[in-house]
C-alpha cells in the first residue's frame, strides 16, 4: 500500500495512467451495460412479438381445424390434434424448438374422452398455475415467462403462450405453445461477452495510448528537471534543448530566458564583488609603498626629536604612533580582503600551543608597564602539540589577549588550555565590564566596539576579533563568545588537533566554570 | 643599489641607507637596472618586484646569471606566490612593504653583507664535497660549484656541525639574521635551490637532508 502511494506521489506517469484506467473503466462499463440492456430488450421484444403472432396463427389454425371436426369421430379428432401438435412443433427448422400441450380446463363435468396431449417433453406441472387460471377464464391469448424443468433436470427460461380452445365433444381445453428462449439467451450472452471483451481491449488500448502520449510529455519534463537540478548545483551554462514549436518549446524558451537572466545577474554580482574585493586589495597594496616612505621619513624625524622644540617633538611622536596604527589597520584590512576573496591559505605546521601562548603572554607583559593586568595560564598538560597554521593561531591569541586586557579593568586574565584526543580548547576569561546580549551578537562584527566612548588603550583596529573568527573557521575550528554585564567575558577557541579535521566537541564550555546562572539572576 | 619605481620611496631608502653609511645607486626602471649594475657592481641589490620595463623577478634572474651578489626583493604584495617566484628567480631574501622599521631593513642588509660563520675557517668536508670557507669555494673533486653567498652560508651553517638538526627557525636567525619570524618558506626554497646545485639527485638528497617535522641536517663526510 505504501509502495503504491509512493509510486503515485513520485511518478506522474503512474498517476495519470492509473486515473485513466479507472475513469475509462467507469465510462466503458456504463456505456457497455446500457448497450447491453438496450440490445437484450430489443431482442426480447422482437422475439416476443414474433412468438405472439406465430401463436395467433397456430391458435387460429387449431380452432379452425377443431371447428370443422365437429362431425368427426373421437379418433379422427385426436388425429387432428396430433397433426396440430406435429405441425406446430416442426414448423420452422431455423427457429428454436417449440412444444405444444393441450390441457383440460378444470371443470366439474366428467367426460369420457380426454384430449390431453403433449409434445414430448412438457409436463402439465410445468405450466404455472396463475397462467392456467388466466387462460381458463379469458378468451384472449395469454402469455408468461417461466422456468421449465427439462427431462435432464435443467431449468430453462421459456415463453409460454396459451389460449382456451373448444374441442367439440371434449369441452374446453387450454392450448399452450412453449417457445424455447435458447437462441435468444445464446445471442444475449454472445453480445455481453463481446461487450466485456471490447471493454477490456479498449481499456488496455487507452492506457497504452496514454502511456505513449505521456512519454512525449514526461520526457521533456524530466529533462527540464534534470537541467534545473544541474543549474541549482551551480552549472549555470545548462540550457534546455528546443526541438519543436509546441508548449514544451515555450516552456524551454522561458526557462532558458530565466536561466540566461539568472546567469547574467550572478555573473554581474560576481563581477561586482570581485571588482570590490580587487579594489580593497589594490587600495591596500597601493597604500603600502607610500606608507613605507612615510614610515621611514617619520622614523628619521622621530630619531631627531630631541633636537626639536617640544611641540614639534611631540608631533613627531604622534606621527610615528599614528603611522603604526595606520599600518596595522592596513594589514588587517588586507587580511579581511583575503578572507572575502577566499584566497586565504592554511599553512599548517606541528607546534606546541602552550609554548606559543606563553610567548604571546610574555610579549604582552613586556609592554604592560603602566597597567596592572596580569595573565595567568592554566593548562592540564605542559605540552600540547597542535597541527595548525602557527601564524594564524598566534594572531588569534594576540587578538584575544589584547581584547581581554583592554576590557579587564585591571583584573586578572586567565587563559585555560584543555586538550582532548581530537581537539584543543583555549579559553580567555576576563572579569571586566563584560558584554550584554546585544553586544554578544555583534562582537565579531567588523569595526564594532563594545563601548565607543572607551579609550583605545591598545589601539586595536576593530578588525581583530572578526579576523580571529575567520582564522578559526579556516582551521575548521570555532570561536565562541560569552559575556554578562559586570561579569566579564569568556572567549573560547576550539581547534582540531590535526589540520583538515573537523571539531566534534568543545573541550571548554563557553559559559565559564566560575559563573553560575542562578546566582546571577537572584 | 636600490631599484624601485617609486621615486620618493627610492629617495627615502637612499637617505636612510646613506645615513647608515652605505653608498647608494638609485634606479627607477627595470630595463636600466642591468646597465647600472654592470657599470658599477654593487655589494647588494634592493629590488622592487613591480617595475616598469622589465619586472623585478626578471631583473633578478638576469643579475643572477652574471653575479652571485646578494639580492633582497622588496614587495608590496605579501602573497605566497610572489614571494616564492622571487626566491626561485634567485633572490636571497625578501622584505614586505611596509618594513617593520628601518632598523630591521638595515639589520637584514648588514647580515647579507657580513661574512657569516666568521668563526669557521679552513676546509669542511661533507659527502663528496669540499668546502673552502676561507676562499669561499665549494669543490666536488676538481670541479668548482658556483653558489650564491647565501647558499654558501646556508651550506656552511649546516656542514660545520654535521648530523645536528637545525630547525627552520634557527636557520632563519643564523643565516638570514631574522630576530623573530615565522616565515619558513624562505628556508624551504633556498634548501631546494642549494640541493639542485650540490646534490647528485635532488629528489633523493644525501648532503642536505630533511628531518620530517623538525628541519634539516647535513649528512656526515663520505
Amino acid at each position: 500500500m505504501n509502495g503504491i502511494r509512493k509510486a503515485l506521489s513520485h511518478s506522474l506517469s503512474t498517476k495519470v495512467i492509473l486515473s485513466t484506467v479507472l475513469l475509462s473503466l467507469g465510462v466503458i462499463s456504463l456505456v457497455g451495460s446500457a448497450l447491453n440492456s438496450r440490445l437484450s430488450d430489443g431482442l426480447r421484444s422482437s422475439s416476443f412479438n414474433s412468438a405472439i403472432s406465430e401463436s395467433k396463427f397456430t391458435f387460429f389454425d387449431a380452432e379452425y381445424k377443431l371447428a370443422i371436426s365437429r362431425n368427426s369421430t373421437v379418433e379422427e379428432r385426436k388425429k387432428i390434434l396430433a397433426d396440430i401438435v406435429v405441425n406446430a412443433t416442426t414448423q420452422v427448422v431455423k427457429e428454436a424448438r417449440r412444444e405444444i400441450i393441450f390441457l383440460k380446463v378444470p371443470s366439474k363435468a366428467k367426460l369420457k374422452v380426454s384430449y390431453v396431449m403433449t409434445s414430448a417433453r412438457i409436463k402439465e406441472a410445468s405450466i404455472p398455475e396463475d397462467l392456467r387460471s388466466k387462460v381458463a377464464k379469458s378468451n384472449n391469448i395469454e402469455n408468461a415467462y417461466a422456468p421449465i424443468e427439462e427431462a435432464s433436470g435443467v431449468n430453462r427460461e421459456v415463453l409460454i403462450v396459451g389460449k382456451r380452445v373448444n374441442i367439440p365433444s371434449g369441452g374446453l381445453y387450454e392450448m399452450y405453445i412453449v417457445f424455447s428462449l435458447e437462441n435468444q439467451t445464446a445471442t444475449l450472452s454472445l453480445i455481453r461477452n463481446s461487450l466485456i471483451f471490447t471493454g477490456f481491449a479498449l481499456i488496455f488500448l487507452i492506457s497504452l495510448i496514454t502511456w505513449l502520449v505521456l512519454r512525449q510529455v514526461v520526457k521533456p519534463v524530466r529533462e527540464a528537471a534534470r537541467i534545473a537540478t544541474q543549474f541549482t548545483q551551480g552549472d549555470f551554462s545548462q540550457r534546455m534543448k528546443i526541438e519543436s514549436q509546441d508548449e514544451m518549446a515555450t516552456l524551454a524558451n522561458s526557462y532558458n530566458e530565466m536561466a540566461q537572466s539568472i546567469e547574467q545577474q550572478i555573473s554581474r554580482l560576481e563581477n561586482l564583488s570581485r571588482v570590490q574585493q580587487r579594489f580593497v586589495s589594490d587600495v591596500s597594496h597601493e597604500l603600502r609603498t607610500p606608507l613605507t616612505t612615510l614610515r621611514m621619513a617619520s622614523e628619521v624625524i622621530y630619531n631627531q626629536r630631541t633636537s626639536f622644540d617640544p611641540l614639534v617633538a611631540r608631533s613627531s611622536e604622534l606621527l610615528a604612533a599614528q603611522i603604526d596604527r595606520f599600518e596595522r589597520l592596513l594589514e588587517d584590512l588586507l587580511e579581511v580582503s583575503r578572507f572575502d576573496a577566499e584566497v586565504a591559505v592554511l599553512e599548517p605546521v606541528e607546534f606546541d600551543v602552550v609554548a606559543l601562548i606563553s610567548r604571546c603572554v610574555k610579549d604582552f607583559e613586556i609592554g604592560e608597564v603602566d597597567t596592572e593586568s596580569g595573565i595567568r595560564i592554566v593548562s592540564d598538560a605542559p605540552v600540547v602539540q597542535l597541527q595548525a597554521d602557527i601564524r594564524r593561531v598566534e594572531r588569534i591569541m594576540r587578538n584575544l589577549l589584547s581584547n581581554a586586557l583592554d576590557h579587564a579593568d585591571g583584573q586578572e586574565v586567565v587563559v585555560t588550555i584543555v586538550a582532548t584526543e581530537t581537539e584543543v580548547g583555549i579559553g580567555v576569561r576576563d572579569h571586566g565590564s563584560g558584554l550584554d546580549e546585544s553586544a554578544l551578537i555583534r562582537v565579531f562584527d567588523r569595526f564594532w566596539r563594545a563601548d565607543p566612548s572607551r579609550a583605545r588603550v591598545r589601539g586595536g583596529t576593530g578588525l581583530g576579533l572578526s579576523i580571529a573568527l575567520e582564522d578559526a573557521r579556516l582551521h575548521n575550528g570555532e570561536l565562541d563568545a560569552w559575556g554578562r554585564p559586570g561579569q566579564g567575558a569568556h572567549f573560547v577557541l576550539t581547534l582540531p588537533r590535526k589540520a583538515g579535521a573537523t571539531i566534534e566537541g568543545r573541550p571548554i564550555k563557553v559559559a565559564p566554570k566560575d559563573f553560575h546562572e542562578e546566582n546571577f539572576y537572584l | 643599489m636600490v631599484v624601485d619605481d617609486d621615486q620618493d620611496l627610492a629617495e627615502m631608502l637612499g637617505i636612510v641607507l646613506t645615513s647608515s653609511g652605505f653608498d647608494v645607486d638609485l634606479v627607477s626602471r627595470g630595463d636600466e637596472a642591468l646597465e647600472v649594475f654592470r657599470n658599477n657592481p654593487p655589494d647588494l641589490v634592493l629590488l622592487d618586484v613591480m617595475l616598469p620595463g622589465i619586472d623585478g623577478i626578471e631583473v633578478c634572474r638576469l643579475i643572477r646569471q652574471e653575479s652571485m651578489v646578494p639580492i633582497v626583493m622588496l614587495s608590496a604584495k605579501g602573497e605566497t606566490q610572489d614571494i616564492v617566484r622571487g626566491l626561485e628567480a634567485g633572490a636571497d631574501d625578501y622584505m614586505q612593504k611596509p618594513f617593520r622599521d628601518k632598523a630591521e631593513l638595515i639589520a637584514r642588509i648588514r647580515t647579507r653583507l657580513r661574512r657569516t660563520n666568521a668563526d669557521v675557517t679552513g676546509l669542511l668536508t661533507i659527502g663528496d664535497l669540499t668546502i673552502d670557507v676561507t676562499a669561499h669555494e665549494v669543490h666536488r673533486g676538481a670541479t668548482t660549484i658556483q653558489l650564491t653567498r647565501l647558499e654558501f652560508d646556508l651550506l656552511v651553517a649546516l656542514a660545520k656541525d654535521p648530523g645536528r638538526v637545525f630547525t627552520r627557525d634557527s636557520l632563519l636567525s643564523e643565516v638570514w639574521g631574522y630576530r623573530h619570524s615565522t616565515d619558513t618558506r624562505l628556508v624551504n626554497v633556498h634548501v631546494q635551490r642549494l640541493r639542485s646545485k650540490i646534490e647528485h639527485d635532488p629528489e633523493h638528497p644525501e648532503i642536505v637532508m630533511t628531518v620530517r617535522g623538525v628541519g634539516y641536517k647535513a649528512g656526515g663526510p663520505a
